[in-house]
């Protein structure tokens, strides 16, 4: 009997895999199949690092982090930009605003502007991105954070003109309008963008997708030369390997560090206007009773945490907003530690028929920021001690949504969700509207009152806009008290010696590289 | 070999079927994307459109026969992340794994094969004491420790490697050392196995009785035998890769199919993972095909018949 099959010469055993190995090697060059190899860069190169790949640098997506920062004020350009350390509004390509009734709003546009594929910037691109944006079908996402479900009217007078009329008066139509960066008309109407044209000091070079983004400065800019000739963005998951990078000399600039992260001195820390609190769903027992939800607020150890979890980076909070937004009430203290307080109140709404070993579910979103899991198990500890059953449930970001956002999981009983709010847009209507009334997106619960003075303080302008926002968040915490404020977070930015530049409260969704130079 | 290979080709294909049908059910089981993709203030309208945009409010079946359809055109759909082709993102990201997973498996076996013959040699010796310590340690690290460990020690502390990437040389060495310990652990203790086996057998005392060399004996008798189970336990472990070295791929920055499987999975980027699902799927397949096609070349007892005198 015979095979037609070949024998494999023995010693072929050992060179097949030596040959195979070899030539594996030579034939990928040692450079990975869909990278793009080349130097590190370096000289007039400024290196991040970003958390993340941005799914996309579409303007109207600019809201999103991963996008925003790289695209907003790098590529594109809005109309006006709200800046971070006053929060004033301050001209970019508008040079001036006024309104001229009670529901329109007039820009004088900047002459002498163009795109970076050459075509003019005028009152036309500018009504064409507000159109593209806000009154499309195009599915923004800037649309539905800053602009909810209302159309604008937008009408370009003549080549520096522009005006918008909302349905409703709006006096913070200009801060919105900072929300939308400014695109050519030649953009399409029907898709989405991934590689936008803008007006900004950098335009989009190279996007190895996967691997880096490289912007290089152009100039037709209007305005003065950044320092750095191109911009190089990667990402990292791991924020240590993102440190890990600043300290080996890899990057310039790394994103969203920990305080865990042994960064050293490289690591500046900033104010990321970040607040971390827990939601308290009022519609179901026991968090249903008002004892019970100021029991949740008196159990948790707020310095504690602050302390040792966070190394006293952050700051306790007494509100959803950190000092700087427009509405923060500076005499608000947060709600002190007092074990046998929130005990006595757990017992007393016990006393009165509340069920209070009814389960309350802890929502946490898995690696939602850092030590959030830590967090968490403190979080369960303080309230069981308070005699409240907690049941603590980590989830993924999508399960999260359920419970964070309407149309809230109906299947269980009470839940409180931790919740990390960024108000990046400085008036804090953004964040009432969304957390407080009563059909907030989300928010579990309102009262009547408590929704007309939000209706109120949103169509106050001025000082007494400032005021009525104080009341809402004085109001919270002593009547309605659907949230336990935890602390403002302050984020962590990896610097290298090389580049010159202080963080502020927009760094993390707005790296403006324009505002970064070298070190002499 | 040919109507084998057709065989296994024909065989493979109701599991792919299944594999298929079965992510594209349960990743719509997960519930909608909706909340993912617009912002968290979104309308129930606005909620509506983008379902209504993105097919899913279609039932399961139209869905699924939408997507088959599109499989025969080879139109895998788009990114509801990216916007970009489904298939296009799959495909780069793939040989990225593949070169990783081949170069990882080479070096593993090799080394694998000539410490494990090395540790046979002299059972109970010195030489396998040590082996089977370093072996042992090997397969039991965990990769994500692992991974930090060697960033730290070779990229922060010594500043020999980078710390992760794609760019040079100096890049592989950190992935593919974290990846390569485990299965270099687990082989090296088959291959001994099977080559203390192999040198007991009563071949190898008539090999040795007729003058061969020690290294003869064992390469070219003793190894032979022994190579099959090694081979076997290979081919599972190069599977294991080729579907994502996950935790590697994330640590390293390392831009495989493994990150995007599991970033597509996390954002219910559903295209993308049923692309991504089926190229991993038809390549382990073939994969699984040359294993076998392997594993007759080294064993005359399982070759398939083609030819009887």
């Amino acid at each position: 009997m015979t095979s037609s099959s070949r024998v494999l010469p023995q010693a072929a055993v050992l060179k097949w895999p030596a040959l195979a190995a070899g030539a594996l090697l030579l034939l990928s060059g040692c450079s990975v199949a869909n990278s793009a190899s080349g130097p590190a860069a370096a000289g007039g190169s400024l290196r991040v690092v970003l958390a993340q790949e941005p799914p996309t640098l579409e303007a109207c997506e600019s809201n999103l982090t991963s996008t925003g920062v790289v695209v907003r004020s790098n590529v594109t350009e809005p109309l006006i930009e709200r800046n971070p350390t006053t929060g004033e509004l301050e001209p970019l390509l508008a040079t001036e605003w006024k309104a001229t009734s009670a529901t329109e709003w007039t820009f004088k546009l900047r002459e002498g502007v163009k795109f970076q594929d050459g075509t003019p910037f005028n009152a036309e691109a500018a009504a064409f991105t507000i159109n593209r944006a806000v009154n499309s079908k195009l599915g923004c996402n800037v649309e539905g954070y800053v602009f909810g479900d209302a159309d604008l009217v937008v009408k370009a007078v003549d080549a520096t003109t522009l005006t918008v009329t909302s349905p409703t008066p709006d006096p913070i139509l200009p801060l919105r309008l900072s929300f939308l960066e400014i695109v050519p008309t030649t953009t399409s109407t029907t898709a989405k963008v991934r590689e936008p044209i803008g007006t900004g000091p950098y335009k989009i070079e190279k996007w190895d997708a996967g691997q880096k983004i490289t912007l290089s400065s152009w100039d037709g800019y209007w305005g003065k030369k950044p320092a750095y000739a191109k911009a190089e963005y990667q990402w990292r998951s791991e924020s240590s390997v993102r440190a890990a990078m600043i300290t080996s000399g890899e990057a310039d600039v790394a994103l969203g560090l920990g305080p865990d992260d042994n960064i050293g001195d490289l690591g500046v820390d900033y104010p990321n206007n970040e607040t971390v609190a827990l939601r308290l769903d009022g519609t179901k027992a026991p968090l249903n009773d008002i004892r019970v939800r100021q029991a949740v607020n008196y159990a948790i150890d707020k310095e504690g945490i602050v302390g040792s979890l966070y190394q006293g980076k952050h700051k306790v909070a007494a509100q959803l907003v950190p000092a700087g937004v427009v509405g923060h009430n500076p005499a608000l203290e947060g709600w002190p530690f007092d074990l046998d307080k929130a005990k006595a109140l757990v017992a007393e709404a016990k006393a009165a028929g509340v069920d209070t070993g009814a389960q309350i579910s802890l929502v946490v979103r898995n690696a939602q920021f850092p030590k959030v899991t830590e967090l968490a198990q403190v979080l369960q500890e303080q309230l069981s001690q308070a005699g409240l059953n907690v049941k603590l449930k980590m989830l993924e970001t999508s399960q999260q949504l359920t419970y964070q956002t309407r149309p809230f999981a109906q299947d269980e009983g009470a839940a409180a969700v931790l919740v990390q709010h960024g108000n990046q847009a400085g008036d804090a209507a953004f964040t009432v509207d969304q957390y407080m009334l009563s059909t907030g997106a989300q928010s579990a619960f309102g009262t009547p009152e408590f929704d007309a003075m939000i209706k109120k303080a949103d169509s106050a302008s001025g000082d007494e806009r400032e005021k009525d926002f104080e009341q809402i968040f004085d109001y919270q915490n002593n009547k309605v008290v659907q949230f336990a404020n935890i602390s403002h977070q302050t984020g962590i930015l990896g610097k290298s010696k090389s580049v010159n530049y202080t963080p502020n409260s927009s760094s993390g969704d707005e790296l403006r590289v324009s505002e970064m130079t070298p070190a002499s | 070999m040919l109507i084998y290979l057709r065989k296994r080709i024909v065989s493979s294909a109701l599991p792919l079927v299944v594999v298929i049908v079965g992510v594209f059910a349960l990743a719509r089981m997960t519930g909608n994307p909706a909340a993912l993709y617009l912002p968290l203030n979104a309308t129930q309208q606005m909620r509506d459109d983008f379902t209504a945009r993105n097919g899913l409010d279609q039932p399961l079946l139209v869905q699924m026969a939408d997507y088959f359809g599109g499989v025969l055109r080879l139109d895998f759909g788009q990114s509801l992340r990216t916007g970009e082709d489904a298939a296009a993102m799959a495909l780069r990201a793939f040989p990225a794994t593949l070169q990783l997973a081949a170069t990882t498996m080479v070096l593993a076996v090799l080394l694998a094969l000539a410490v494990g013959c090395w540790a046979a040699l002299k059972p109970n010796g010195v030489a396998d004491r040590i082996s089977s310590f370093v072996s042992m340690a090997a397969a039991s690290i965990p990769d994500f420790w692992l991974a930090i460990v060697g960033i730290w020690v070779f990229a922060i502390t010594l500043g020999w490697l980078p710390t992760s990437g794609v760019s040079g040389a100096g890049a592989w060495v950190l992935p593919i050392a974290t990846l390569l310990l485990r299965p270099f652990g687990v082989l090296v203790q088959i291959v001994r196995g099977s080559m203390v086996s192999a040198l007991s057998e009563p071949y190898i005392k008539l090999a040795r009785s007729r003058g061969a060399g020690e290294l003869r004996v064992v390469t070219h008798h003793a190894l032979r035998n022994a190579a099959a189970p090694a081979l076997t336990v290979a081919g599972d472990l190069t599977v294991g890769l080729v579907n994502g070295a996950v935790v590697v791929e994330t640590i390293f920055g390392w831009p495989g199919i493994g990150k995007l499987m599991i970033d597509s999975i996390l954002q219910r980027d559903f295209a993308v993972l049923q692309a991504a699902v089926l190229l991993t799927a038809v390549a382990i397949f073939a994969l699984n095909i040359l294993i076998d096609m392997g594993y007759a070349l080294l064993d005359a007892r399982v070759r398939p018949v083609t030819a009887r005198a």
